[in-house]
């Protein structure tokens, strides 16, 4: 395992965000959450000398960070005719600024996945992760119950930010921020910080103990995972909520987690001798690339060979699948935690409403009847 | 880091063996194989413009480090594999996952159930038995639909001077080898003197599966029974996620698998009732 977190967790305390934000501009690429014309919360990659205000430690956005890091879609090699040439991803170094916790627990979750990928690690290598602790639950997240917030985790991060206290009268607060590795640690160098000390830490600890108290009842969610790890959800249960599932691949590219891929090839063109790849044409392929682009498991031809044999025709299989793949058991001597990080992006985009809380619900009550 | 760039590779012969399958050699260009290849793993090969998908090794690489493949057209991609002939260049990533327990299987009572074009993953440790002096002990039934869908030709003449050979058809056979593997197999096991000690299949799921079943019902452990599982790959490394069998991936801890860590991982699933597949050699 790489060991990115050297753990010194050096605290000061900061008055103006955009300070350090700005500090951090000059070595580094800014991408943080940003509304777009609709509205909706992105993260998004900021040009030029304009930085946003910040967003989202109280609003989790659409997206989570992951294409940053495992990319939508990516060459991963040339075919010149002769030999096959690795084109691995030309990177600036980027800060992702203002990461909250779950988001955050997942890429630690996908840092253990890829950790032999090196298009992931190049990307990896190259951002600086800027945490951010929660000061609310979210709409739809449940990071309490999986272990993955509302405060920023330990190791899942370079730098994390506490709010500690916000001045109303004059609009201004007062931030915990934490270097909690030497990247951390010298990412911020240069800056003039005061030192906090362990007031500051037990206040953040307050200010946690008062956030996890303000998450509504979602003991539901863990009662499910127990009955799916018992194997006591019935077949017919999951053929129930198959029917919903429309295969749109919605949750599996918001889920912070998610990871399949799959690959395809593109020839290049040449316009003198253009070359076909239908299927009647014979292979004349001088130039090609291969992309890989995301997957998913919900996808009726995700695992269909072509002799026709599919191991998971059924659509009630891989909607059991995908679940089995966040909440088993079997996956923590791998990782340490469920592939679930609680966000409830798949509650918000579920157009056939079988995101996680409607699922979970689903288990509980007729698991528990 | 792992390498997911193919090395090349170029066909070297190519020849006709049953009815759309075909005998590929394969030789490396520019490069050695520098893993040792256990027997039962598999490559990836990469047509150009085209994609990539997972094959198996009729027999790994000599000293020279040339392979041969037993191919079926079935897909888009065997279909324009079938357009190359000699010197055409292809991508190649291997070998991957795990073999066949040779080490278990010499000096053993071997009886080897394969279907169709799974004959190809098994042929190779015929090889090694009958090339190691194990002959003796292996049987081999082999389950095709009919005649022409018999593969690797060359091999089964060779092999039928040492080993045990028996080819059942589905349509075509005399009285005692038609119908399915399974049918044979109570006729087969029923032989006090033929009872193995260790079962490898394979060919289609349905057929591994029914063979597998066969052989517990007749008194095998399922411990003693292996079987290759074919799966969709867009890797072979891990990460694609394709190939999953529960928590497991068919590219890393199988594709050969032991049919009691088979059947534990399916338990971890919920088992549905699938909707009837008449399984269809490939």
């Amino acid at each position: 395992m790489i060991e990115r977190y050297n753990i010194v967790n050096n605290r000061y305390l900061l008055k103006d965000l955009g300070v350090l934000k700005h500090h951090l501009a000059k070595y580094y690429s800014v991408v943080q959450i940003q509304k777009d014309a609709d509205g909706e919360k992105l993260w998004t990659e900021q040009f030029g000398d304009k930085i946003e205000p910040l967003f989202g430690h109280n609003h989790l956005p659409l997206t989570s960070p992951k294409g940053f890091l495992f990319a939508e879609k990516e060459v991963l090699y040339k075919f010149d005719g002769e030999t096959f040439k690795t084109i691995l991803p030309q990177v600036q170094p980027k800060v992702m600024f203002g990461v909250q916790a779950c988001d955050l627990s997942a890429i630690a979750y996908q840092d253990k996945f890829f950790e032999h990928d090196p298009y992931y690690q190049k990307r990896r290598e190259n951002i600086l992760l800027v945490g951010i602790d929660c000061e609310s639950p979210c709409v739809t997240g449940f990071c309490v119950q999986v272990d993955a917030g509302p405060h920023v985790k330990d190791n899942t991060a370079d730098l994390v930010l506490s709010r500690l206290n916000v001045d109303d009268a004059n609009g201004s607060s007062e931030w915990l921020v934490i270097a909690a590795t030497e990247k951390g640690i010298n990412s911020i160098k240069g800056m003039t910080l005061d030192k906090a000390d362990n007031k500051h830490l037990k206040l953040r600890t307050k200010l946690l103990e008062k956030v996890r108290s303000e998450f509504v009842d979602y003991s539901y969610i863990s009662n499910a995972i127990e009955y799916l790890n018992n194997n006591s959800v019935p077949a017919q249960l999951w053929e129930e909520l198959s029917v919903r599932c429309l295969g749109c691949s919605g949750c599996t590219n918001l889920c912070p987690t998610c990871s399949c891929y799959t690959t395809y090839d593109v020839v290049e063109q040449q316009p003198e001798k253009p070359v076909s790849i239908s299927r009647e044409v014979k292979l004349e392929v001088t130039k090609s690339e291969t992309i890989r682009c995301w997957d998913s498991c919900l996808f009726e031809g995700f695992q269909k060979e072509a002799s026709g044999h599919n191991p998971s025709q059924k659509a009630a299989q891989r909607v059991e699948r995908f679940w089995f793949h966040k909440f088993s058991d079997e996956y923590l001597p791998e990782f340490q935690r469920y592939g679930c990080v609680g966000c409830g992006r798949c509650e918000q985009t579920c157009p056939g409403t079988i995101g996680v809380h409607s699922v979970m619900k689903r288990i509980d009550q007729q698991c528990c009847s | 880091m792992l390498q997911l760039t193919p090395q090349t590779i170029r066909i070297v012969d190519v020849y006709d063996d049953g009815s759309h399958a075909r005998h590929f050699t394969f030789e490396p260009k520019g490069f050695v194989h520098d893993n040792p290849i256990s027997i039962g793993q598999f490559f990836m090969l990469t047509l150009p413009g085209v994609g990539l998908a997972p094959f198996t090794y009729t027999s790994i690489p000599d000293k020279t480090g040339r392979f041969n493949a037993l191919i079926r057209n079935v897909g888009h991609l065997t279909e324009k594999l079938f357009s190359l002939g000699k010197g055409d260049v292809l991508g190649y990533n291997g070998p991957f996952g795990r073999g066949w327990p040779v080490g278990l299987i010499k000096h053993k009572e071997v009886l080897i159930v394969a279907g169709g074009c799974g004959l190809a993953p098994v042929a190779a440790t015929i090889d090694y038995l009958i090339n190691n002096g194990y002959s003796k002990s292996v049987t081999l039934l082999y389950a095709t639909r009919d005649s022409a869908s018999q593969v690797l030709k060359k091999e089964r003449t060779r092999w039928s001077s040492s080993i045990k050979l028996i080819e059942t058809l589905e349509v075509g056979g005399d009285s005692d080898h038609s119908g399915l593997p399974t049918q044979y197999l109570s006729h087969l096991l029923n032989k006090d003197d033929q009872y193995p000690d260790i079962v490898l299949t394979c060919g289609p799921e349905a057929m591994m599966m029914a063979v597998a079943n066969s052989c517990v019902d007749l008194g095998l452990k399922t411990s003693d029974i292996w079987m290759s599982i074919e799966r969709r790959m867009r890797c072979g490394v891990g990460l694609c996620g394709h190939c999953y069998v529960a928590n497991s991936y068919a590219c890393q801890q199988g594709p050969t698998y032991r049919y009691d860590e088979y059947l534990a991982l399916e338990s971890k699933t919920v088992a549905f009732e699938k909707d009837k597949v008449l399984f269809q050699y490939c």
